[in-house]
């Protein structure tokens, strides 16, 4: 692979009047690389890829794509680089196929062929003559796939591709997602869902309110992820709580009528053990979100003071 | 989506293809087909070939023609009447309406559909978007005039017949000089047709809306025609949009004059840059960010 | 401001300053060119409303029209737009008599007019012709034109 990164953004800044959308954002993304971009709706990930694309101008920073910026090299700044952006839309009065072919000849060419075969990817060979007016969301939404690739990218750039599909859409979405990143492409994939993100992507940046709060790798996120929480019910909880003062290494608190555990595995094994001992029956104990989840709540939600002081939240660590 | 699935996608990159530039012609195609799919313009083209058989066969049936209107009085004397009184009809709001039914909905609906991210992430530039609508829309509206003259002075000719015209200083002029005036006088329409084209094209880039965009060049139009109609407001006259679509009336008089014609000329073309340039400039510099 | 914007709005109100410059002067519409109009339609009209009654040997010159107008009164200024023109136009007819009728104008702004003359001098709104048939009397109310510059 070429050592041009595919993203060079460094403190890209976008304003609307008094609000800051985007505040000084900076983030590498290697040629090959499966990236993340994190963080709740309002985050700024939306308005970044709008600026990426050249959609949005932004007020400061550079913003290099595969080596090109937008002030020196306009439209080629997209060569090589395709995605789409929140929910993809077409031209409803016009066909799948027609759409496709439209998007090939504003790309500088049309390819029958290869249009037979983004449709084939997506699987919406059988519709491609009907109206997109009367595609379902997730019909439009792999279209917008297929748009895509028709582009043969070298960066191919996600926005919330599972936004609003049923869950067998999102299924279906994540296979197709996973295997466009097992092929090679450089993708960047933007998304609230942690879920979404780390099982395929090897970095993530997580945004909010326009800003960077944790840049790295999936891994050293996974390390600094806190204990998991379990949720405990039993037969009488006020005395369970009671049980779990003094205790090291262990937080209980009373939670919508259940306690909420949370601790090392061995500070929850030796409490659950002390509360059967002391005569309470356990009604259910679960899991109550996966530590990276946790996370990433704690990350975008809290105020920032409660972050954990050690995460990296500088930008540059971010090279794989 | 199948195991295979894989397999294709590796199948269908060829990493390094999209490099290739599409010309503005290019666009420009795509904008016309584009326009081919919509009904509102197929059945304003249809419409502008069907209208004015209609229109002529209902006023041929009038026993009081419209004195009103300048040649109004004259449609039963000859074919060549009727065509010159549709055009100064026509000109009140129906040119800037039907141009409008385009040019104000051809960016407006990028907007409405959200597609503008859709079509400006693929390798072609504002630019070449800006100009590929704008030119689509004047050739629309030039279809649209040139299919009111044909189907105007085609049904009237053949309806009421070919006989020698009046002309605006009582003067007779015999049939195959009549023609030539009519056809003549159809084509200064097209200057301020432009004019009204981009009109609705700043109108369309700049609301964002297709009603604003479909609605104000005919609001603009008539507000044009009443302030031309007033006394005193010479000055101001000159420069309306609407004043250029009555220069035709230099051709019919005995001694033919062209000064309005000149000065329609230069107004169109005053108001067709202006309203392009802003709009441009606006297009260029927006920020994207719906859809 | 972007430069195309600025050529284009400076280019846009150089042509529009060109255009309103050419046609200053005021109103178009003024008692000579009304004046000078006005006969010259009638001219052609008599000469088509004579050839309609069967009369002959008449010319636009033969008749001579000429026509005398006057807006709203003496202390209105003769010139500009409106309904309120009296002309008073005077011709020779195919047994060279001399008439004069007061024609009712109604001038507009774009440099048309409308005129009407008295029915005992034009005749009614159809007239019949040499076949017997009744056909519009071309004097009766008739449109106009004239150069708004000349």
């Amino acid at each position: 692979m070429s050592d041009i990164l595919a993203v060079n953004a460094v403190d890209v800044t976008k304003r609307y009047g008094a609000l800051t959308a985007v505040d000084g954002i900076s983030m590498a993304v290697a040629q090959g690389e499966v990236y993340g971009v994190l963080g709740p709706n309002g985050a700024g990930k939306t308005t970044f890829l709008r600026m990426l694309f050249g959609l949005i101008r932004p007020d400061g920073g550079t913003l290099q794509v595969l080596g090109r910026t937008w002030q020196r090299d306009g439209t080629r700044a997209l060569d090589g680089v395709a995605g789409f952006l929140e929910s993809p839309r077409f031209y409803p009065y016009l066909s799948g196929r027609v759409n496709l072919e439209l998007l090939a000849g504003l790309d500088g060419g049309d390819a029958p062929t290869r249009i037979d075969r983004v449709l084939d990817t997506v699987d919406l060979t059988g519709r491609d003559r009907d109206k997109v007016g009367g595609y379902s969301f997730g019909m439009r939404q792999r279209l917008g796939v297929a748009a895509a690739l028709l582009r043969e990218p070298r960066l191919l750039v996600l926005d919330e591709p599972a936004n609003g599909l049923d869950p067998a859409g999102i299924r279906d979405m994540r296979a197709l997602v996973g295997q466009l990143a097992a092929s090679g492409l450089t993708v960047l994939l933007s998304s609230h869902d942690m879920g979404e993100v780390e099982q395929i992507c090897d970095n993530v940046t997580i945004m909010r309110t326009g800003t960077v709060v944790y840049h790295g790798t999936i891994a050293t996120l996974r390390e600094q992820a806190p204990e998991p929480a379990h949720r405990l019910s039993t037969s009488d909880d006020q005395s369970a709580l009671a049980l779990a003062a003094g205790r090291p290494g262990l937080t209980v608190l009373a939670l919508d009528g259940a306690l909420a555990v949370r601790g090392s595995l061995d500070a929850v094994d030796a409490y659950l053990s002390a509360v059967v001992r002391h005569g309470l029956a356990l009604r259910a104990l679960s899991l109550q979100e996966a530590p990276l989840q946790s996370l990433f709540f704690m990350l975008t939600e809290t105020s920032p003071e409660t972050v954990p002081g050690s995460l990296d939240r500088s930008p540059t660590g971010a090279r794989p | 989506m199948t195991a295979t699935t894989s397999a294709r996608i590796r199948e269908v990159r060829r990493p390094g293809a999209a490099n290739r530039r599409p010309g503005t012609p290019t666009a420009l195609r795509w904008e016309l087909r584009k326009l081919a799919a919509q009904a509102r313009a197929r059945y304003t083209l249809l419409g502008s070939l069907l209208a004015p058989v209609l229109l002529v066969l209902v006023l041929d049936g009038q026993q009081r023609p419209p004195k009103d209107n300048i040649y109004g009085r004259h449609i039963h004397d000859s074919g060549y009447a009727m065509p010159l009184l549709v055009l100064g009809f026509a000109a009140q709001w129906v040119f800037p309406l039907l141009t409008a039914l385009v040019a104000g909905d051809i960016f407006a609906s990028e907007d409405q559909h959200g597609t503008w991210k859709t079509v400006l992430t693929r390798s072609v530039s504002r630019t070449q978007i800006f100009w590929a609508k704008t030119v689509a829309s004047v050739l629309f509206a030039l279809s649209v005039l040139l299919l009111l003259a044909a189907s105007t002075i085609t049904a009237s000719s053949l309806i009421v017949g070919r006989q020698s015209l009046v002309g605006l200083t009582g003067q007779l002029l015999p049939s195959h000089a009549a023609l030539p005036l009519v056809l003549a006088s159809w084509a200064t329409a097209i200057a301020p047709l432009i004019g009204f084209t981009a009109v609705a094209v700043l109108l369309s880039v700049v609301s964002r809306n297709p009603a604003v965009g479909v609605v104000g060049p005919v609001v603009i139009g008539l507000v044009m025609q009443l302030a031309g109609s007033l006394g005193g407001l010479d000055a101001v006259r000159h420069l309306l949009l609407t004043t250029p679509f009555e220069s035709w009336h230099g051709l019919l008089t005995e001694d033919r004059f062209s000064g309005p014609l000149i000065d329609g000329l230069l107004v169109s073309a005053g108001w067709t840059v202006v309203c392009l340039a802003v709009a441009y400039a606006v297009l260029r510099r927006r920020d994207i960010t719906g859809g | 401001m972007h430069p195309i914007l600025k050529a284009a709005l400076t280019g846009g109100l150089a042509l529009a300053a060109a255009a309103s410059l050419s046609g200053c002067g005021g109103t178009g519409v003024t008692r000579p060119r009304l004046e000078s109009a006005l006969a010259a339609t009638f001219a052609n009209l008599y000469v088509q409303q004579a050839g309609i009654l069967g009369y002959s040997g008449v010319s636009v010159a033969q008749i001579a029209a000429s026509a005398a107008c006057d807006k709203g009164g003496p202390r209105v200024a003769d010139a500009g737009p409106g309904a309120d023109w009296i002309c008073l136009v005077t011709f020779t007819d195919h047994k060279q008599g001399t008439h004069q009728g007061k024609f009712e104008v109604q001038a507009k702004s774009n440099a048309c007019f409308v005129a009407g003359g008295p029915s005992k001098l034009v005749g009614l709104t159809t007239i019949t012709d040499t076949h017997g048939n009744d056909v519009p009397n071309p004097v009766f109310e008739f449109d106009g034109c004239f150069d708004p510059r000349a």
